[in-house]
């Protein structure tokens, strides 16, 4: 697209038209190839055995070196425990992103809706005894990290949503440090670790337990917290 | 023998002190610039103890929580994932400390932007090079794939970062591309694993067979990436990105995030996939060839330098696939010459993306016919485009023309005249493009416009990529037995019977 003008110039951006849509005979070369991708993927599908090698079998065999008694959070926060910490990253520059594009829009006025803020008042305590209830059964049942974390997460949504407001003090440094306490305590306990020249990511298998208790209890509050401010859709 | 123990935590460093330099500088962004800047020093830094650890060993592999495959995660260095750690750490250096100038608010022009800018850049950059170096790293599908979301979504924030339509369109439709590319791939994890019970390359590597699932995973991946990497007809989106976003942020895209998907096309081809016959390999040439066609005729008609210089990208990213036919029978040279041109044309990028930088500091615009005897104004600058250009068009002594020469040469043993005659109007366009803004570098333009202050760091940073992609041209001697270490690209004579790659050289055997 050869542009003659500057884009550094202020104001001078261009009204774009909008591309029109793909013709009659795109449209159905599109459609042949995709049909096409489909059975392809279809074949495929179809030529896999129908039970899966997998690694059910390997993850049961060392799941009681693991320090928890549920396979998934043994996969997620032990065997892959590095991918998961990776996800909490990810989970943190989403919100990094979105941070960095526009400042939070201008914070409704407190709904004065008293069955609102009177439903909240019982909901809030319920949910986030949900929460803590969610990652504490983690360790030997479904539950975990994330999911306390979107429970915990949904009530501070609902708390917004009834006029309440974090406190000026906290919409600081105490914020942006909830905000990577997940990640960053997982990476700590990563590395301290490799103090006793054992790899990244190794625990102790006598605290092995309690160490992903921690990482699963510091990720559930950045969990939530993060859920909960990119509901709010901007930098505070 | 534990090999496993030795320095290569230096690895682990590589991924860590840039994640946890970007946690620093979000939780303290009043020191955010400082702190981003010693984060960047030191995680270019742990890429030497790699080098001795490297040559005393070899290939090594790492196992994270202790586990080891098929049970965890292992990362794995060879001489390839060194090549492209050192290729970021240099790319990663010369433009942090070009940033700090870039990217800091300007008395005379105030956007009110800059600041803002600069704050959120180094979380984002930081976060990017920890995912850049944990995707070199990875030996493992799954893990690749999280780094990949990492990279990209890093990559479209940096893309936003400088504000206006034109950039948020661009990150808009990299960010939807972005995406597409990365489901591609994680389809064909899905396959992989479903079908074979690991996600560990080298496992897989051992496993996997001349299946119907391997082939749809080969279509899956290699079409993810291909988007990724923009190789022609998918490069579209490109060019928007890259040349609506700040000049750091450009050159960070062109040089290093393309290079990423690229690698790991290259490290799964070389896995998983090379002894497929599939027809393929020729598809991608052509789509090269004609990447290098198109990008260079497109490049030498825009008006705008960014621009100019992003489809130079398209088009030198298209030499990049000529490689995957001539392999066949070319082997491991043909994959080196490849890597070598992924070196230089990082260097040589990020230096011309941030001359572009500065003579838009300079003149307040960045149309080419304007530039209005820039070269007495700002002849390090001139200087550091043209070294630069001097390996984007092949010419010697530079590392382009290593890489290029050698691609050549494999074209010629096999008789593939198509392919050379090509590779050889590439590099013509290429001089006629670069020798385009040199011109008007030299000339006298119609519209006098007043001349903004460029600091010594924003030039000196430029020539010194500049000069690192000529000097690239001479280190071949000591680049290819590095880049042979734990044979990434099999063995020298094509030989059927190693023909599963690195990944089980090493320590792999040993260790029970």
């Amino acid at each position: 697209m050869p542009d003659t003008r500057s884009t550094s110039v202020p104001g001078t951006v261009r009204a774009r038209a909008l591309p029109a849509g793909p013709g009659p005979t795109a449209r159905l070369i599109l459609l042949l190839l995709l049909a096409a991708v489909l059975v392809g993927l279809a074949t495929a599908v179809l030529s896999l055995p129908p039970v899966a090698p997998g690694l059910g079998a390997v993850v049961t065999e060392h799941l009681p070196a693991s320090g928890v008694e549920h396979p998934v959070t043994a996969v997620l926060l032990n065997f892959r425990g590095y991918d998961t910490l990776l996800e909490l990253a990810v989970l943190w520059l989403a919100l990094l992103a979105v941070w960095s594009l526009t400042p939070a829009p201008l914070a409704h006025e407190p709904t004065a809706n008293p069955m609102l803020a009177a439903l909240n008042q019982l909901l809030a305590p319920l949910m986030i005894l949900v929460a803590g209830y969610l990652l504490w059964n983690g360790g030997h049942a479904p539950g975990g990290a994330f999911q306390a974390g979107a429970v915990l997460g949904a009530t501070g949504v609902l708390l917004h949503l009834s006029g309440r407001r974090l406190p000026r003090a906290v919409d600081g440094w105490p914020l942006r440090l909830a905000l990577l306490l997940g990640v960053a305590l997982f990476s700590l306990i990563g590395l301290a670790v490799m103090a006793g020249g054992a790899p990244f990511l190794t625990y102790p298998p006598a605290s092995a337990g309690g160490l992903i208790l921690a990482i699963e209890a510091a990720a559930t509050l950045s969990i939530a917290a993060t859920l909960a401010a990119l509901f709010l859709g901007g930098r505070p | 023998m534990i090999p496993n123990l030795a320095s290569p935590g230096w690895a682990v460093a590589l991924i860590f002190i840039p994640l946890l330099g970007a946690m620093l500088a979000f939780l303290l962004p009043r020191i955010g610039v400082t702190l981003g800047l010693l984060a960047a020093v030191l995680t270019a830094g742990s890429v030497l103890p790699l080098l001795p650890m490297l040559a005393a060993h070899g290939a090594t592999n790492i196992r994270i929580g202790g586990w080891g495959a098929p049970l965890g995660i292992e990362l794995s260095i060879d001489g390839l994932t060194m090549a492209m750690l050192a290729m970021t750490a240099l790319v990663g250096i010369a433009v942090s400390a070009y940033a700090t100038c870039y990217l800091r608010p300007v008395p005379s022009r105030p956007d009110g932007q800059p600041d803002l800018q600069q704050r959120h850049f180094w979380p984002l950059w930081l976060v990017l090079w920890a995912a850049l170096n944990a995707l070199f790293l990875s030996s493992d599908i799954f893990n690749l794939y999280v780094t990949l979301e990492l990279l990209g979504l890093a990559a479209v924030a940096l893309t936003a970062l400088s504000g206006g339509a034109d950039a948020l369109n661009g990150a808009m439709r990299y960010l939807l591309v972005s995406l597409l590319g990365s489901l591609g791939y994680l389809l064909g994890v899905a396959l992989l694993y479903h079908a074979y019970g690991t996600l560990d390359l080298g496992l897989l590597a051992l496993r996997v067979g001349d299946e119907t699932v391997t082939r749809a995973a080969l279509g899956a991946m290699t079409a993810g990436l291909l988007v990724k990497t923009a190789l022609f007809p998918l490069h579209f989106w490109l060019p928007p990105a890259h040349a609506s976003a700040s000049a750091p942020v450009s050159a960070l895209l062109s040089a290093l995030v393309v290079k990423a998907s690229f690698y790991l096309l290259l490290r799964l081809w070389l896995t998983l996939f090379g002894d497929l016959d599939s027809g393929l390999a020729t598809l991608l040439g052509v789509l090269g060839a004609i990447a290098i066609l198109w990008g260079s005729i497109q490049a030498l008609r825009q008006a705008r330098l960014k621009l100019l210089i992003a489809y130079s990208t398209v088009a030198q990213i298209g030499y990049l696939f000529l490689a995957f036919p001539l392999a066949a029978t070319g082997g491991a040279v043909v994959w080196g010459a490849a890597v070598y041109l992924v070196l230089s044309h990082a260097l040589a990028k990020a230096a011309m993306f941030l001359t572009a930088g500065s003579l838009l500091r300079f003149g307040a615009h960045d149309r080419i016919a304007d530039l209005d005897r820039v070269v007495h104004r700002l002849p390090i600058t001139i200087g550091a485009f043209t070294l630069a250009g001097v390996s984007i068009m092949g010419l010697p002594p530079s590392g382009g023309f290593i890489g290029k020469w050698l691609l050549l040469q494999a074209a010629f043993s096999q008789g593939r005249w198509g392919l050379a005659l090509v590779m050889l109007a590439g590099g013509l366009l290429a001089a006629a493009y670069v020798f385009k803004v040199i011109g008007y570098a030299f000339t006298p333009a119609v519209v006098p416009h007043q001349a903004g202050l460029v600091p010594p760091t924003m030039e000196w940073t430029a020539l010194a990529l500049g000069a690192g992609a000529i000097l690239l041209g001479f280190a071949w001697p000591l680049l290819w037995p590095l880049l042979e270490i734990g044979m990434p690209f099999g063995a020298l004579a094509p030989d059927p019977g190693a023909a599963v790659g690195p990944w089980l050289g090493g320590p792999r055997i040993l260790a029970p």
